[in-house]
């Protein structure tokens, strides 16, 4: 499976139970990425893309468990940590700002041994640079 | 937009007043925040905030309070939306010298001055410059590590949803003393009714590595300081 998440500065994802931001643009650029696969999401993540007709989207709470080789799973509020060894890929994208955050991308990229492969910059609809990056084993 | 603002400001003053009366005295307690240990912040009341329902307005406004008999700032209030934000530059606020203020340097402080006159409600969500009413001696620590993120968040998701954020910080002083021992911060974003964004922190007013005295701003290096021990929020 490939990861999909978003966090900011200090790798945080969520505050309180709820996701640090959100970007209609890079909303966009996660269903382009995903247009030929699967994109799968929990509930929570599928309501931030309601006003997105993608048929690409898959939604199941234990979405994790259903993914299979080469599909995105988006990750915003559990824990991928069990699924650790299915992980082919990441894409992170970051916010490039500091958030508060109770909940963080629990992944170690760099001790995990997971290589930067490509970054680029583009601006999102209210925020005024967000980065992706993609690893690979 | 922001004239039409403050022509409403004495009627939402009124209800501001008794709203920062809910928050900083019957329901909040300064006895009840932990000692800072190594977090700029600490969740209260399980990080729900003290508004009730009919607070929830889609009218921006902006409430803060008058200084009180020892010059101090109060209760700052506000419905935020893309109508109280920012449309230029921040201007200069260095002639404002909140209670307690020093200029004084560390250089275990990030930027050197221990002192940075903090908004209540930041720049970026109420376009507020040298109001002393919205201004507070905080320490370096407290304004970027303990109340710029929270307002970071609120700020982008505005821009993002074009909602409203309901939003009140209160200073906590003890006592009579001249600096606060943190902020309280609380959020509400209101068409959402806080599924956005949500959150009630106290932000600590303390700066690693240095010794405060609260009752006057005084400050010096503290004799056990070790960086590697500095906690960032």
């Amino acid at each position: 499976m490939i990861i999909i998440s978003c966090v900011d500065d200090n790798m945080g994802m969520m505050f309180n139970h709820r996701r640090q931001s959100q970007d209609r643009v890079l909303r966009e650029s996660i269903l382009e990425s995903a247009k030929d696969s699967k994109l799968w999401m929990n509930h929570y993540s599928a309501k931030q893309f309601s006003e997105n007709n993608a048929p690409q989207i898959n939604v199941d709470d234990n979405f994790m468990s259903e993914a299979g080789d080469g599909e995105y799973c988006f990750v915003e509020d559990c824990d991928v940590v069990p699924y650790l060894r299915w992980v082919e890929k990441i894409i992170l994208y970051r916010w490039n700002r500091r958030y508060p955050s109770d909940q963080t991308f629990p992944i170690g990229l760099s001790a995990g041994g997971w290589k930067l492969i490509h970054t680029e910059e583009f601006a999102g609809s209210s925020h005024g640079k967000i980065t992706e990056e993609i690893y690979t084993r | 937009m922001k004239k039409t603002v403050r022509a409403l400001l004495p009627l939402f003053l009124v209800i501001g007043l008794v709203l920062s009366a809910c928050a900083a005295g019957n329901t909040y307690s300064l006895d009840s925040i932990p000692d800072y240990s190594g977090s700029s912040y600490v969740a209260v009341n399980d990080n729900q905030p003290y508004f009730s329902d009919t607070d929830l307005t889609t009218t921006s406004l902006e409430s803060y309070s008058n200084l009180d008999g020892l010059g101090r700032c109060g209760v700052a209030y506000a419905c935020v939306s893309t109508d109280t934000m920012p449309t230029e530059e921040r201007g200069s606020i260095g002639q404002i010298k909140p209670t307690g203020w020093h200029t004084v340097k560390y250089d275990c402080v990030d930027g050197k001055y221990l002192y940075n006159r903090c908004h209540l409600i930041g720049y970026q969500l109420t376009a507020e410059n040298a109001n002393e009413q919205n201004l507070l001696t905080g320490t370096r620590y407290l304004n970027v590590d303990g109340m710029l993120p929270f307002e970071n968040m609120v700020a982008d998701y505005i821009k993002e949803t074009d909602n409203h954020v309901l939003y009140r910080v209160t200073p906590i002083f003890d006592g009579d003393n001249l600096v606060a021992s943190g902020v309280l911060m609380e959020a509400e974003s209101v068409e959402d009714k806080g599924e956005g964004t949500c959150f009630c922190v106290f932000c600590y007013n303390v700066q690693p590595g240095v010794t405060i005295d609260y009752t006057t701003g005084e400050s010096t290096l503290a004799e056990s300081y070790t960086p590697a021990a500095e906690g960032v929020g």
